[in-house]
């Protein structure tokens, strides 16, 4: 691939349903081997970015390339170089996660012998060896994220995008998550991830990017971002958001219980 | 069944090709979607996956094994006696039988089916295009759907088969196989083009209404369209070809079959055979052409619809419409309910009832039913117990409400039954009851009551009465023997067959209540004498049920 050409890219995107404007004008770009933290208050429009970006909804404006083709016209060959990871914990739990993964190879149509191989491998890496054979509709939230954390990246994609990949994880796996993001993108990986803790993002991000309203509202590393103003990341994401006026409203809503 | 489907896939691979899909995806889709419905408990198949323990599709089979008994009946009857001359017409109808099961089927159970959303965040991040998909549905579908147009067709094939010959018995399968492709292509004629033209929001809601009014109609036809028909003549007289027969689908198959039965080689059965032979092919393949490029998008656009319309209600700008019923539930539970209690679960149970689907989609079918039946049973003018069958039998279907009352997709939110500080859920119990009452039963009983009093006279005004009074009754003593379970708060499949027997039960005194009831129209002022202890039942009943503590309450989920 080539290095210069960014891995991802967005031109003055604008999306809306119906007559509700989500986005508003986005400009990105992002190269290879980097970490992103794409983070923003609930309804900013972090989702929807994503869903543009592996060509889920294609009735955006403006301009979208990633792996340099464009989402619109290639979006199947996108696909399959890229994993998504989506937040809502959505997967057959009918399924065993072996029978699962199995499925979402075929769809890559990678060799079934390959891909058995490898599931298996990843189960056990994820300490889910003893239950590879058993029905999802049993497991907790943190086996089921696991699951959804193989099955975006099963097929070895060179982006990986992430939505909330660390929710219902136990402490020592989200630790486990972290250090694969972080090898992955030095080894030449993308990952583009959205998120709402915002130590997470501090830590392992080299970029963050931070979306209002259907704008981006912020870009650069985390050093970048603290010359605008000094503080933590959870500080600063309240300034730009237009919401640091947190412990006045905390302060509203306990005398409005005391009534 | 699973491997048989695979079987048959694998042998149409060349044609999956050819209509531009992925075979490997298709066959990985529908072999996990095959599994997936064999092994739900509560599968979104509506009447096929009521309790599948097993690795099987046993309720499926069975629910095959009475269309064969049903289709076998109905396939002797119309088939079996008349002359090869005149068999046109009862062909007809065992055909216009096939494709009318199908097309119920196809809208009642397996629009979930089509229109599933929940794989959105599953498939359609993966490497698939919009056809791959569609194909995979549509093969989904019908794999169902040919098992249920051969067991139909199964009688008619050996009686076909057993008076005309084999061949005559292949072309008749031929054409039942092909009825089920028509009406595939024609019920997704119908989603796509709904589709496209009613706003994604509203679509759900469509559907949910026209799958209770097939419902409605399907148990409606069956009870009106035999006594308004003139049977017996269209039987024996042989139909003349007019040029709109070419309009009617079932003709179609029907004239292909007549090609070899009668035999006819003539230009009007040749052209029959090549309707029946072209048309649903050709309306698949034109499907596929033109209508599913963006099929993988709009099914996406249905999950999107849903984020705005909640931001509106979010910001306060509640529809005005709203906002009047609201005021309606508000006082109508001020005029009902004695306490806070009792009054927070009529709203509650009101406004749910109104707009759970599932709900809607269980019970109101069985109300249009009653209503079909009453309509139905008064062409036969079967005087004096006639209406106070028809009076009673609206008393069953809403013990069928009551007992749907207490489920729900949401059931897991009937935590807050157990967190909140209630003293006697008697008092919920109640007032849900009571908003099932004044919303379902009230109308419906004005609706028969006022057919009733129109045909039969005034002075059967207290038939009425005491018919209503009685089944409340009924209804109280049903919830009160049934297990008692907060509304919403459990899982369809968790609504245990036990209720069955008292369900056998209430139908047996149910029938007692009735003669007795029957029986006191022949004493002078007989039925006025029993209202009022009909009514004073009622609010003893009412009290007791009010009584139910929390250790005969059963918590689901």
């Amino acid at each position: 691939m080539n290095t210069d050409q960014p891995v991802i890219q967005l031109q003055n995107v604008f999306q809306s349903y119906g007559s509700t404007p989500v986005l508003k004008g986005i400009d990105l770009s992002v190269s290879a081997g980097q970490v992103v933290g794409y983070i923003g208050p609930n309804g900013a429009g972090k989702s929807t970015t994503l869903k543009i970006l592996i060509g889920m909804l294609p009735d955006f404006t403006g301009e979208v390339r990633v792996l340099g083709m464009d989402v619109k016209t290639q979006s199947l060959d996108i696909k399959r170089r890229i994993g998504y990871v989506p937040e809502n914990a959505a997967l057959y739990d009918t399924l065993t996660p072996m029978e699962y993964l199995n499925f979402l190879g075929q769809l890559y149509e990678l060799d079934p012998a390959h891909i058995e191989h490898k599931a298996l491998e990843l189960l056990r890496l994820f300490q889910l060896s003893d239950h590879a054979h058993a029905r999802m509709t049993t497991f907790s939230k943190g086996m089921r994220q696991k699951v959804l954390l193989i099955s975006g990246m099963l097929h070895n994609p060179d982006v990986i995008f992430l939505d909330e990949p660390l929710s219902g994880l136990d402490a020592n796996a989200v630790v486990l998550v972290k250090e694969i993001i972080r090898q992955l993108a030095n080894g030449g990986k993308t990952i583009f991830y959205s998120s709402h803790i915002m130590d997470v993002v501090e830590k392992i991000s080299d970029r963050i990017i931070i979306l209002a309203q259907g704008q981006v509202v912020a870009q650069g590393t985390f050093r970048e971002l603290q010359q605008q103003s000094s503080g933590s990341l959870e500080q600063l994401f309240a300034q730009l958001t237009g919401s640091d006026t947190q412990t006045g409203v905390a302060e509203e809503f306990i005398h409005t219980i005391n009534q | 069944m699973i491997n048989l489907i695979l079987w048959l896939l694998a042998r149409m691979q060349p044609l999956i090709r050819a209509a531009g899909a992925d075979y490997g995806q298709l066959r990985a889709i529908v072999q996990v979607k095959l599994m997936m419905d064999s092994r739900r408990n509560t599968v979104n198949l509506g009447r096929y996956g009521k309790k599948a323990n097993e690795e099987s599709n046993n309720a499926f089979l069975k629910t095959l094994a009475i269309y064969a008994v049903l289709g076998s009946l109905l396939s002797i009857g119309m088939l079996g006696t008349p002359e090869p001359g005149v068999l046109f017409f009862p062909l007809t109808l065992q055909f216009a039988y096939i494709m009318a099961l199908c097309a119920l089927t196809l809208i009642s159970d397996f629009s979930t089916v089509i229109l599933d959303s929940s794989d959105n965040q599953i498939i359609l991040p993966r490497p698939v295009d919009s056809r791959t998909l569609w194909l995979a549905r549509i093969v989904h579908i019908s794999s169902y759907l040919t098992a249920i147009a051969l067991s139909i067709s199964l009688g008619g094939l050996l009686v076909v088969s057993y008076r005309f010959g084999a061949l005559a018995g292949v072309v008749f399968l031929v054409m039942a196989l092909l009825s089920a492709v028509l009406m595939v292509f024609l019920t997704n004629v119908f989603y796509l083009v709904l589709m496209r033209f009613v706003s994604e929001e509203k679509l759900r809601e469509v559907i949910n209404y026209v799958q209770i009014l097939m419902a409605i109609l399907f148990y409606g036809g069956y009870q009106i369209l035999p006594r308004l028909m003139n049977t017996n003549e269209m039987f024996s007289r042989a139909l003349p070809h007019e040029w709109w027969h070419f309009l009617i689908p079932p003709m179609w198959m029907a004239g292909a079959v007549n090609l070899i039965v009668k035999p006819a080689i003539d230009t009007t059965h040749l052209t029959f055979l090549l309707l029946a032979l072209t048309m649903p092919i050709l309306g698949l393949w034109a499907m596929n052409r033109f209508l599913t490029g963006n099929f993988v998008q709009q099914l996406n656009s249905l999950d999107q619809e849903r984020q705005p319309a909640v931001r509106k209600d979010a910001s306060g700008m509640k529809p005005v419409s709203e906002q009047n019923r609201g005021n309606l539930v508000d006082r109508l539970s001020g005029w009902l309910t004695r306490n806070p209690l009792e009054r927070a679960a009529f709203g509650f149970a009101w406004r749910i009832t109104g707009r759970d689907r599932k709900f809607k989609l269980k019970t109101y079918p069985q109300l249009g039913f009653a209503l079909a039946y009453t309509v139905g049973m008064s062409f036969q003018k079967m005087g004096g117990m006639f209406y106070l069958f028809a009076l009673y039998f609206a008393g069953i279907y809403v013990m069928v409400a009551q007992l749907q009352l207490s489920v729900s997709d949401n059931y897991r939110a009937s935590w807050v039954y157990g967190s909140a500080p209630i003293r006697q859920p008697g008092d919920v119990l109640v007032g849900s009851l009571k908003a099932l009452i004044t919303k379902l039963l009230l109308p419906f009983y004005i609706l028969i009551a006022s057919y009733i009093l129109y045909q039969f006279g005034l002075d059967k005004i207290d038939d009425v009465l005491l018919a209503f009074s009685n089944s409340l009754v009924m209804l109280m003593s049903s919830a009160l023997m049934s297990k008692r379970y907060m509304p919403f708060s459990i899982a369809q499949d968790a609504l245990s067959q036990n209720n069955t027997s008292r369900g056998i039960l209430i139908a047996a005194v149910l029938g007692v209540v009735g003669l007795a009831h029957f029986g006191l129209t022949y004493l002078p002022y007989g039925v006025w004498a029993a209202i009022p202890v009909s009514v004073v039942l009622v609010i003893y009943l009412f009290s007791q049920y009010r009584k139910t503590g929390w250790e005969s309450v059963e918590m689901g989920g």
